[in-house]
């Protein structure tokens, strides 16, 4: 197919991509280039902002708080998600019509197209109204945990589902001429046959969490800033410091490292797993 | 007998779908589809002194959103809203203009290296969006490298950055979700069938017509989706317009948030949000046609 490209429009589409690859990525090298700033009465570059950042209590709060909203949330709606990815593909009977057959996917699909701040905004009343009502679900790290399954159980059950519906439908008839019951093929036969997505829904899951700010913005109290708050009102009220770039810096440096890792990791097990003879 | 014995499977089966299923609906719909309706019928509540919803029911709220107030009518809203239809529209655009020549830029790069362009366009993207929007302040404040440029130009006056302002939200939002626009994009065109392209050539088409007879109405559906999911979260965007537009670049988005946080009035709030919902669900709704009819492809979907 390169053939039937030309090699003149060929220079003109590199022309065009890579300044926009650059440009991609200029803004976060310059938060990684200005998060070098001199310490005060000095001058050139230094790591004096990392020093304030490694010494800052605040900081290490929010960042197990992250920790705890990405991992606590992703765990719950893998369970959630994968339950629920498996049961509307085994038993959704292929001729349902009507409710059955369209009600799951319009609840599924409402988290995923809400835009996020009404999301939020829900999510902001609800506990507020709860608890006015009963006192429970103060607005603190539990609700922001809450709110994160609520957007990652989807995206878990989607990849499930889509894992799912590519096997071979016979394979559970084999297991269930084999005796197996309901459980027994779950556990034997569905989850190491899905095994991959679920560990991708839950990657998906950590990754949903850390990115998401708006959700987590409403959902927040006072004593749950997490890491994205944290910068989000720094920035607001006293403007970019060498401290918040520091912060940045170490966000995206740890989320490229993990993608780019996890890129060539897959790529070395596929390569490996086509010289197997099929 | 044997219709008793499928039925009995029949509700065998139905148990234990909702016995799978259960949990997880059962969490969305408490959790998200409760709330939110909570959220939509608050509009329709009168305002008490503290901003709560309190009876009777009125339609107040909406004509608030109209413009109209105890002062009069102003068009502060409507000024509002157009400039998020605006701003969504302008970097829908930009997006789709980019996208084009970076997915067939990777198109034509060896199969071996497309899967590592592709990384790199959806990387940044995995950053926090916080990081990645505040990052565009490096670039764009009232101290940084191109405002130098637009100050010695004299596109922006001295002391003031591009950032906060209206272009700034434009190229925050392209930025944003750019990748939204090249991942399906890059599924369409992956698809694409050459043999259409090459057997334009024969015909002697070439340039911009071998293009738009060819290949251009083979990647529409993938466009359409592009534009779903760049237009409809540019629209009501929060964080962008935050932190790179201050006062004069107001969105739709910091409007609905402001009536819950700053000075609460839940129900124009709430009226605002319905407002809004009615916008994204039109557009929704009209390009799914419009998919439709141009023949876009069914995925697997749940």
């Amino acid at each position: 197919m390169t053939n039937v490209v030309p090699k003149g429009v060929r220079n003109i589409l590199a022309g065009i991509s890579w300044p926009v690859y650059i440009l991609l990525y200029t803004p976060l090298a310059l938060v990684a280039f200005y998060s070098l700033a001199p310490a005060p009465n000095t001058q050139g570059h230094s790591f004096y902002a990392y020093g304030v950042l490694f010494h800052d209590g605040t900081v290490f709060a929010a960042l197990q708080r992250s920790l705890v909203l990405a991992f606590g949330s992703a765990t719950v709606s893998t369970a959630l998600g994968t339950l629920l990815g498996y049961g509307l593909c085994r038993f959704r009977a292929a001729n349902a019509r009507g409710l059955t057959a369209n009600l799951p996917s319009l609840i599924i699909y409402t988290p995923i197209i809400m835009p996020s701040l009404v999301f939020g905004i829900s999510e902001l009343i609800f506990f507020n109204f709860i608890h006015q009502q009963t006192g429970f679900l103060n607005a603190g790290l539990l609700t922001m945990v809450i709110a994160h399954i609520t957007f990652q159980v989807p995206y878990v059950a989607l990849t499930v589902f889509a894992r799912l519906a590519g096997l071979d439908p016979n394979l559970f008839e084999a297991s269930h001429d084999l005796y197996a019951n309901g459980i027994k093929s779950f556990f034997y036969l569905t989850v190491p046959v899905v095994r991959p997505a679920i560990i991708g829904g839950f990657l998906l899951g950590i990754t949903l969490s850390i990115d998401d700010f708006t959700i987590s913005f409403f959902t927040a109290g006072p004593g749950s800033v997490t890491l994205p708050i944290y910068i989000y009102s720094a920035v607001a009220r006293k403007g970019i410091s060498p401290e918040i770039n520091a912060l940045g810096t170490l966000m995206i440096t740890t989320v490229m490292v993990l993608a780019v890792a996890h890129f060539f990791i897959s790529r070395s097990r596929d390569r490996r797993a086509s010289l197997i003879p099929t | 007998m044997l219709a008793t014995a499928a039925q009995g499977e029949a509700r065998a089966r139905n148990f234990r779908l909702w016995i799978t299923a259960g949990p997880g609906l059962f969490w969305i719909i408490v959790f998200l589809l409760i709330p939110s309706i909570v959220l939509l019928g608050i509009g329709f509540f009168t305002s008490n002194d503290y901003g709560s919803p309190v009876m009777p029911l009125t339609v107040a709220p909406f004509s608030q959103v109209a413009g109209y107030s105890l002062l009069g009518w102003d068009d502060g809203n409507i000024v509002i809203f157009l400039r998020s239809l605006e701003q969504a529209g302008i970097a829908t655009a930009v997006s789709a203009l980019l996208s084009y020549p970076i997915v067939f830029f990777i198109m034509t790069r060896p199969a071996s290296v497309r899967p590592l362009l592709m990384l790199l366009v959806i990387l940044p993207s995995w950053t926090n969006q916080v990081v990645r929007t505040y990052a565009w302040l490096e670039l764009l404040g009232p101290n940084a490298p191109v405002t130098w440029v637009a100050h010695a130009l004299g596109i922006v006056p001295p002391d003031l950055g591009i950032a906060p302002g209206v272009f700034a939200v434009t190229t925050g939002l392209a930025y944003n979700y750019l990748p939204y626009m090249i991942v399906p994009l890059y599924a369409s065109a992956e698809r694409l069938d050459w043999t259409l392209v090459e057997a334009g050539r024969d015909l002697y088409a070439s340039g911009v017509r071998l293009f738009w007879h060819t290949v251009f109405p083979q990647t529409v559906p993938g466009l359409l989706s592009g534009v779903i999911f760049v237009a409809i979260p540019a629209f009501g965007d929060y964080v962008v317009p935050q932190l790179l537009g201050g006062d004069k670049a107001l969105m739709i988005g910091s409007l609905i948030a402001n009536q819950f946080t700053e000075t609460p009035d839940w129900p124009y709030g709430a009226a605002l949000t319905i407002i809004m919902l009615v916008f994204t669900g039109a557009g929704l709704i009209g390009f799914r046609v419009l998919t439709r009819r141009l023949g876009g492809t069914g995925e697997a979907t749940i």
